[in-house]
């Protein structure tokens, strides 16, 4: 018997609120242990939690990128056990009424096709402390560090709709784009700013049985991520043809070993309804000002910079797909520079540079108005493109305009046609050969000649001109 | 003088700190002392709320009740001593310093009628707000949505100052209740919004021949004095207890989570890893009344939850039902306590829940209840006067305290 894979994620993603969910300290990782707390993330006693309306906002704003329906009520729960990484022996999460409900993403399956995996629900929790263990001389020791206790999460949870590694693999990959455009989540998996665990059970092709899941943790990077679902598939399918049964339980996902390792029985707490977090009662005035907030999003913003700029599809999802970089297009745009040029020169020189450069939108001294400003002179004939590749190096590395870098630098293209009529003049009786090639019909000789004019010149002759001057004399 | 009344007294009452805007000559409460429990936090103040789990816990920052109390001038005397985390009253001073005139007030956790009960057996008055009228922040409870802050004192006029000064808006507390607050300024005997008293027919059936005698005296002299009086019916009024011990333990189980020796309280001495640190410090941590309650909460969060669901849907019929009566009554008649209270073994959880079977549902319902001295009596006992109004009633509430004290006793 065939058999096939069902596989459902749950993702945690960690809101980069300014402070905790239910207190004031800095939500900030990083800093010395135990510095980001008080007594409420600590739970003194005598303590009241205090629900941050930036953590909601985030929240939804996160559900609504991902198609979720914001419910009118929600609350939360507590989920109770008992761990050291946990301050008061429950976890403030959202398990009988969740934030939103019923979302999707579209992914490109294996085939190619369009496939719309379908989100389950969207719910906000807390984040636990971080368990250090160390050695105190020969005695093991475990130190908490609660710094990351409260930090506002979202957990994400999928439909049973993935089959493949590469469904899940694409679907996070969708996540991040969505997630980072919306600028709720640094998304992750390396730094641990999101979490995945995937849940995957086989059964028999053609069949819609929903069999015994196991849990898979501990995956740091998206590959990895593919890594343990192909592993869980070949181990789940040997135990299936061995005829064992599959039990419900946790795995975590071994790097070193390429293997998932059996963890502990799948442990599902009560959660019972916080009696101290008041309930989540949102309007529809509320969730029209969210909607309002909700930036464009890449799928619709591509649709747009074809038909607005002419793009082809291709450079509209090249422009489309990070926010920044499209921000950035549409700043460079607005400056009156031709749509296809700015997209060009975007993917074709500025990203590679930043990227040499380890620059990000954010630090890069070539701002959208420099950047123009380079284009516009590249638009104008006023330098030529091996000119306009060089000042934007300069453009790097100082504070000045491009015009004053051109001017200075004498990267001004020459378009005196007497001037270029000399310089072709003195190519043609230097190159007889080339010329006589031309005339018998070699045409990637126009090519050499052009090529020597420019040399020539220094590369700063326009090279349209040359080549029409070219054409006529010969 | 019994000094082992309080389990701490303030060194220098009359000295308070810089954060004080007014001196205790110049505050509305000046000259009025309180008396609170060592769990209500007082910066600097020993605060272990009678456990063991909190032996040694001094309070970090002022209660929000508290810091309004400083700035009104009140004196705080010290903290009483109290039940382990206010369950029950066993080994509670509060009575007793009352009594000997050593504090005009004291304030306590009412979770189940705690203050109410008190003030009965020694003959003051006592207030318990509606849920959501004073900030519960600085408070170290057990069950969130059963207790809030109870005020005892001998005269009705004190409790009316006290609470004008606590009750308000608080931006450490969300479940405040905002715009629709309850106001204490217009609280005088002049006002007669209150006319029509009911009593349930119910609990009427659960009291003694002597008990029932007291309360129809009481419920005559209030029509005497021009209130109307009906009977109402609450058929399901035994669900009360039922509820109260089932949410109450779940939610005691999950506030007392915290107390795991890690970050503060009470730890074990010597423990094998993390795991027999939790289980040995929480075994060292609780007493057997709170244990057994704890046990009990748990046992509805891991074993049975499909009861817990149901006691919370029977809670909303039961505030439905409540409410349903307020549209017939202004308020609602109970005697305070019956006459066969005792001081519980600290073991026995039934014998705790039979003498708060009168006052534990105004907990349940999150409603304010007054208990009123002098008015139920048989002979040389007074069970007390306990009249509930419905949320937010806080006010005319305390007004009908004020003048059922000016007419007599």
């Amino acid at each position: 018997m065939e058999h096939e894979a069902v596989i459902g994620l749950e993702i945690h993603a960690e809101l980069n609120c300014a402070t905790k969910m239910f207190c004031d300290c800095p939500n900030r990782i990083g800093d010395e242990p135990n510095l980001n707390t008080c007594p409420i993330c600590l739970w003194f006693p005598g303590s009241v939690p205090k629900f941050t309306a930036d953590a909601l906002e985030k929240a939804a704003l996160t559900a609504m990128g991902l198609n979720c329906t914001i419910q009118d009520r929600s609350a939360f729960d507590q989920k109770v056990y008992y761990y050291p990484d946990l301050p008061k022996g429950f976890q403030l999460s959202q398990a009988h009424l969740p934030l939103a409900r019923n979302g999707w993403l579209d992914i490109a399956g294996e085939d190619g096709q369009p496939r719309r995996l379908r989100i389950h629900k969207i719910h906000m929790e807390e984040d636990v402390a971080k368990l250090v263990h160390e050695m105190e001389g020969r005695t093991p020791i475990s130190l908490v560090d609660f710094n990351r206790a409260g930090v506002p999460l979202v957990e994400i949870v999928t439909e049973p709709d993935m089959r493949s590694p590469h469904d899940a693999m694409e679907f996070i990959r969708a996540l991040r784009t969505q997630i980072r455009y919306l600028g709720t989540s640094e998304c992750s998996m390396e730094s641990g700013s999101m979490r995945v665990d995937a849940n995957i059970s086989m059964r028999p092709r053609g069949t819609d049985q929903l069999n015994t899941k196991v849990e898979v943790k501990n995956m740091n990077s998206i590959r990895h991520l593919g890594d343990a679902i192909v592993y869980e598939i070949s181990r789940q399918t040997a135990s299936l043809v061995a005829g064992e049964p599959i039990v419900l339980h946790t795995r975590l996902w071994d790097p070193e070993k390429r293997a998932t390792v059996a963890m502990r029985g799948k442990f599902e707490g009560p959660c019972i309804p916080d009696p101290m977090v008041p309930q989540i009662v949102v309007t529809e005035a509320w969730k029209n000002e969210m909607l309002a907030k909700l930036p464009e999003m890449p799928g619709r913003k591509a649709d747009r910079f074809g038909r607005q700029y002419g793009l082809t599809r291709e450079e509209a999802l090249a422009m489309s797909a990070e926010r920044d970089v499209s921000e950035y297009f549409e700043a460079v745009v607005n400056r009156q520079v031709a749509p296809r040029t700015a997209t060009h020169w975007i993917a074709a020189q500025l990203l590679p540079t930043m990227r040499e450069r380890n620059q990000s939108f954010t630090d890069t001294p070539v701002t959208p108005a420099r950047f123009a400003g380079l284009l516009t002179l590249l638009e104008r004939d006023a330098i030529n493109a091996n000119a306009a590749r060089e000042v934007l190096a300069r453009l790097f590395e100082s504070e000045q305009t491009p015009e004053t870098i051109v001017e200075r630098y004498g990267y001004r293209q020459v378009s005196n046609a007497d001037q270029l009529e000399g310089i072709v003049d003195q190519v043609l009786a230097a190159n007889p050969a080339a010329v006589n090639d031309y005339r018998n019909g070699v045409a990637k000789a126009m090519g050499f000649l052009v090529g020597q004019a420019m040399q020539a010149s220094k590369g700063k002759a326009n090279p349209k001109l040359i080549r029409e001057i070219l054409t006529g004399k010969l | 003088m019994q000094t082992d009344a309080f389990t701490y007294l303030d060194p220098s009452p009359s000295v308070w700190g810089h954060d004080s805007v007014m001196s205790p000559e110049q505050g509305p409460l000046a000259g009025k002392s309180l008396t609170i429990q060592p769990s209500l936090s007082v910066r600097g103040w020993p605060a272990d709320a009678g456990s063991v789990a909190l032996k040694g816990f001094v309070a970090l920052e002022d209660a929000t009740v508290i810091e309004r109390l400083k700035k009104a001038g009140a004196t705080l005397v010290g903290t009483s001593r109290m039940s382990e985390l206010g369950l029950g009253l066993a080994g509670d001073t509060t009575g007793r310093i009352l009594s000997e005139g050593r504090s005009d007030m004291a304030l306590m956790t009412d979770m189940m009628g705690e203050a109410r009960i008190i003030a009965a057996r020694v003959g003051a008055f006592a207030f318990k707000p509606s849920n959501g009228t004073v900030s519960r922040f600085g408070l170290i409870g057990l069950a969130p949505s059963m207790e809030c802050l109870g005020i005892l004192a001998r005269a009705p006029e004190d409790i009316v100052a006290v609470m004008g000064i606590m009750a308000g808006d608080d931006d450490r507390d969300f479940s405040m209740c905002g715009s629709e607050a309850p106001r204490f300024d217009h609280v005088t005997e002049s006002d007669d919004s209150i006319k029509v008293i009911g009593f349930m027919k119910e609990p009427i059936e659960t009291l003694s021949e002597a008990e029932v005698r007291a309360f129809r005296g009481c419920l005559d002299r209030l029509e005497k004095s021009g209130f109307r009086i009906r009977e109402v019916s609450l058929p399901d009024y035994d669900l009360f207890r039922s509820v109260h011990h089932c949410i109450g333990a779940v939610e005691a189980s999950s506030s007392c989570g915290k107390y795991d020796g890690v970050r503060y309280g009470h730890r074990t001495a010597a423990a094998k890893n993390w795991n027999d640190m939790y289980l040995k410090t929480r075994a060292e941590s609780f007493g057997a009344l709170v244990k057994a309650y704890l046990f009990q909460g748990a046992y509805f969060q891991f074993e049975n939850y499909g009861a817990f669901e149901n006691a919370c849907r029977i809670r909303a019929r039961l505030v439905k039902a409540i409410n349903g009566l307020f549209a017939e009554v202004d308020a609602l008649a109970f005697p305070t306590r019956s006459g066969s209270i005792r001081e519980v073994s600290a073991e026995d959880m039934e014998g705790l829940y039979d003498d708060f079977v009168l006052t534990l549902p105004a907990n349940v319902a999150g409603v304010p209840a007054v208990q009123i001295p002098g008015y139920c009596t048989d002979g040389n006992a007074d069970y007390g006067l306990q009249i509930i109004g419905p949320r937010l009633s806080d006010g005319p509430l305390l007004s009908l305290a004020v003048r059922l004290s000016k007419m007599g006793t």
